[in-house]
């Protein structure tokens, strides 16, 4: 059953990526330009408005929660995250939008999702002698920032969403333009 | 409220996009767990690796920690993503997008290719270094308050716009 929510969530998220033009290596580049700064607004509203939905729900219904934090190893975390961004600079797709980008008809995104194919290739090749060690280095476990601070999970969502939601309203969306 | 996207100024409806997504991430912790993409990746190596070389698939520690491509939720999502992006296309009568070139240096298609090969090439490896990607470590992660989606987000916007800003600045450099 959960296959089924999975495919009915992933054909939403498909279209909305889409709507967007979240899936347009024009536009992710743009964004990381910072000329047109839509595609991280709508990555920050998305976070803003889930943090407080999940972290008001869980003080209703905590059981029907499934939260699955990541672990916080922050050597490989941080690596991982500066590699990637290089990918994306470069390509202008992420994993999720180079297969909407499939979707619609873009040719280079069948590319770059090939190049995907071929880096996890690599990566399962050299998982054990060159990755298995950097992700032992400086493991916090699965922590979120209310293990940090103590404060409720609730309450942090309400301020980081504030923060976010000030952000996007205090920034333009197309930089240089008038608003 | 319009949905049609103005191609001329790159106006989109992010606004409401943007809630319905919060919406959606929300749904999918309530059904089965945060969304995420990039550990589909591996687990198509797995799934090939088996057919091809079974004894080392089983062998590999890291094949054996992802699990078989049809047993999680996840490769659903991601064959879902391919749908919704040619729905969300058609549905809104839009050409299939001609090959858009991104950086200045991008003259021909086979430079485009090259570039989109070496970008997703990074980006899943880099993801699977982090153990996530933008979905699964940015938008799942902050919107857990997970101190790795903080930390990987941080990584990938200081080298994404190191990377396009200078992809731009050099050529304009090297055309002076």
């Amino acid at each position: 059953m959960t296959a089924f929510y999975g495919l009915l969530i992933g054909v939403a998220m498909g279209f909305f990526i889409q709507r967007v033009r979240a899936s347009s290596p024009g536009m992710i580049v743009r964004n990381l330009r910072l000329e047109n700064l839509s595609v991280i607004k709508f990555m920050a509203l998305t976070m803003a408005v889930g943090m407080v939905l999940v972290y008001g729900l869980n003080l209703v219904i905590p059981s029907a929660m499934h939260f699955d934090v990541k672990p916080t190893y922050v050597l490989g975390v941080l690596l991982g995250g500066l590699v990637f961004g290089v990918g994306f600079g470069i390509g202008g797709y992420c994993p999720g939008t180079s297969v909407v980008g499939i979707g619609e008809g873009r040719k280079d995104a069948i590319v770059a999702m090939l190049g995907g194919v071929v880096g996890a290739l690599v990566f399962t090749l050299v998982y054990t002698t060159l990755i298995a060690p950097i992700v032992k280095v400086a493991d916090l476990g699965k922590i979120t920032l209310a293990d940090v601070t103590h404060v409720s999970p609730f309450v942090l969502a309400v301020v980081v969403s504030a923060v976010f939601l000030v952000v996007i309203k205090l920034l333009p969306t197309e930089v240089g333009a008038k608003r | 409220m319009t949905t049609t996207i103005d191609s001329s100024t790159g106006k989109t409806p992010w606004v409401f996009y943007g809630v319905l997504f919060g919406i959606l991430g929300t749904l999918s912790i309530l059904a089965w767990g945060p969304i995420g993409v990039s550990g589909t990746y591996p687990r198509v190596i797995g799934e090939l690796l088996t057919l091809v070389v079974p004894d080392y698939a089983a062998g590999n520690p890291y094949l054996q920690k992802m699990g078989h491509l049809f047993a999680k939720t996840e490769t659903y999502l991601v064959i879902g993503l391919l749908l919704g992006g040619f729905l969300g296309a058609r549905l809104n009568k839009e050409k299939a997008p001609a090959c858009e070139m991104i950086h200045p240096s991008e003259k021909t298609t086979g430079r485009r290719y090259r570039d989109a090969f070496i970008g997703g090439f990074l980006i899943v490896f880099g993801a699977r270094i982090a153990g996530g990607c933008t979905s699964g470590h940015i938008i799942s992660g902050i919107t857990q308050l997970s101190v790795s989606g903080f930390i990987f987000a941080a990584g990938v916007f200081a080298t994404g716009i190191l990377t396009a800003k200078t992809l731009k600045r050099r050529h304009v450099a090297a055309e002076a």
